[in-house]
């Protein structure tokens, strides 16, 4: 199961497609957040940052803070100029900028931590 | 700032996500097999042109954050990256692409990306006014302890106001209304803003049957890598 988290359904579509069948889209982290407490752990995870509700770093620190989610990689998929090394501490393992991704980029993410 | 350029320039960041979008989907329909693969494509490259131009005005809202590193860099690198990326698209466009590198000075002191935008945006400038058959002409050159990049068009020649503003050595908005029919002058002035950030002029020359425009940067005196 892969997550992809993206207060824009077109682009979450988009991103759900490079990622497979193994999809499920969020609109906002507090249901991605209630399908994780519920039992569903993604073996990997396409966040957005400026999410409606609580952000992508929201979530972040959530997921960061249970042992069963603290080691689920993240790939970022945002606008804004951020670095990974920064930001590897809460398991993100890439950043994905979304004026320039391509569907290949996603799925070697995809191929790589699944 | 500008208070109307501003507004423009927070629009433009809005835009960003929109324009994302629109080239996800272009993204996502490539090898369907579809007969209407060209409009894919092009969809692909305006959406591509629009974030750049976009990226480019969300910058000049950063520049007087001073976050842009200058730098020796090579010139003749970035000059050779960007018609690489547009050679395709003139050919489309069927126009030509000729460049011409006479300098012996090979780094100027700029930043590398904001130098990318400034020949980007000239050359799609020339491109847009060359006419169907015809060519554009990309030209590096030593000038006085400077390097001049110079982006010569074969369409109208520049009206003298716009001229006379140029020979400021930078445009402070958008001129729409006394530029060239079709254009809005944004990518001018996102080359004036971009080339004041790095202490570079930009200049423009009137012909009788076109404009050239130019920037003048200042040659580093790092030693010579090349």
């Amino acid at each position: 199961m892969i997550f992809v988290i993206d207060d824009d359904e077109i682009m979450a579509r988009c991103i759900a497609k490079a990622v497979g069948e193994r999809a499920h889209i969020f609109t906002n982290a507090i249901e991605a957040m209630g399908a994780i407490a519920g039992g569903d752990i993604p073996r990997l995870i396409f966040l957005d940052v400026l999410l409606d509700g609580p952000d992508g770093f929201t979530f972040l620190n959530e997921m960061c803070s249970y042992m069963d989610t603290a080691q689920i990689p993240v790939v970022l998929v945002s606008s804004l100029d951020l670095r990974q090394e920064e930001l590897s501490g809460y398991g993100v393992v890439g950043v994905l900028l979304k004026e320039e991704m391509k569907p290949e980029d996603i799925k070697r993410y995809v191929e790589q931590y699944t | 700032m500008d208070l109307e350029v501003d507004g423009v320039l927070v629009a433009a960041h809005e835009l960003k996500a929109p324009l994302a979008v629109m080239r996800q989907l272009a993204l996502a329909f490539e090898g369907a097999g579809s007969e209407d693969e060209h409009i894919r494509s092009e969809m692909l490259n305006v959406s591509e042109r629009a974030i750049r131009q976009v990226n480019d005005l969300t910058k000049i809202r950063r520049l007087e954050d001073g976050l842009f590193e200058m730098e020796p860099v090579a010139v003749r690198e970035v000059c050779d990256a960007v018609t690489q990326e547009l050679r395709r698209l003139f050919e489309c466009q069927n126009r030509e692409l000729e460049v011409n590198y006479s300098n012996r000075a090979r780094l100027v002191t700029a930043n590398r990306d904001l130098l990318y935008s400034v020949v980007y945006n000239f050359l799609i400038n020339a491109m847009h006014y060359a006419k169907s058959g015809s060519r554009a002409e990309l030209a590096v050159q030593d000038s006085k302890g400077k390097v001049k990049v110079t982006v010569r068009d074969y369409g109208p020649s520049l009206p003298i106001d716009v001229w006379r503003e140029i020979k400021k050595g930078w445009v402070e908005k958008p001129l729409s209304v006394a530029m060239r029919s079709g254009s809005s002058g944004l990518g001018l002035f996102i080359a004036s803003k971009f080339s004041r950030y790095m202490n570079a002029k930009v200049g423009a020359v009137r012909h009788r049957d076109g404009t050239s425009f130019y920037v003048e940067l200042l040659a580093s005196q790092q030693a010579r890598l090349f």
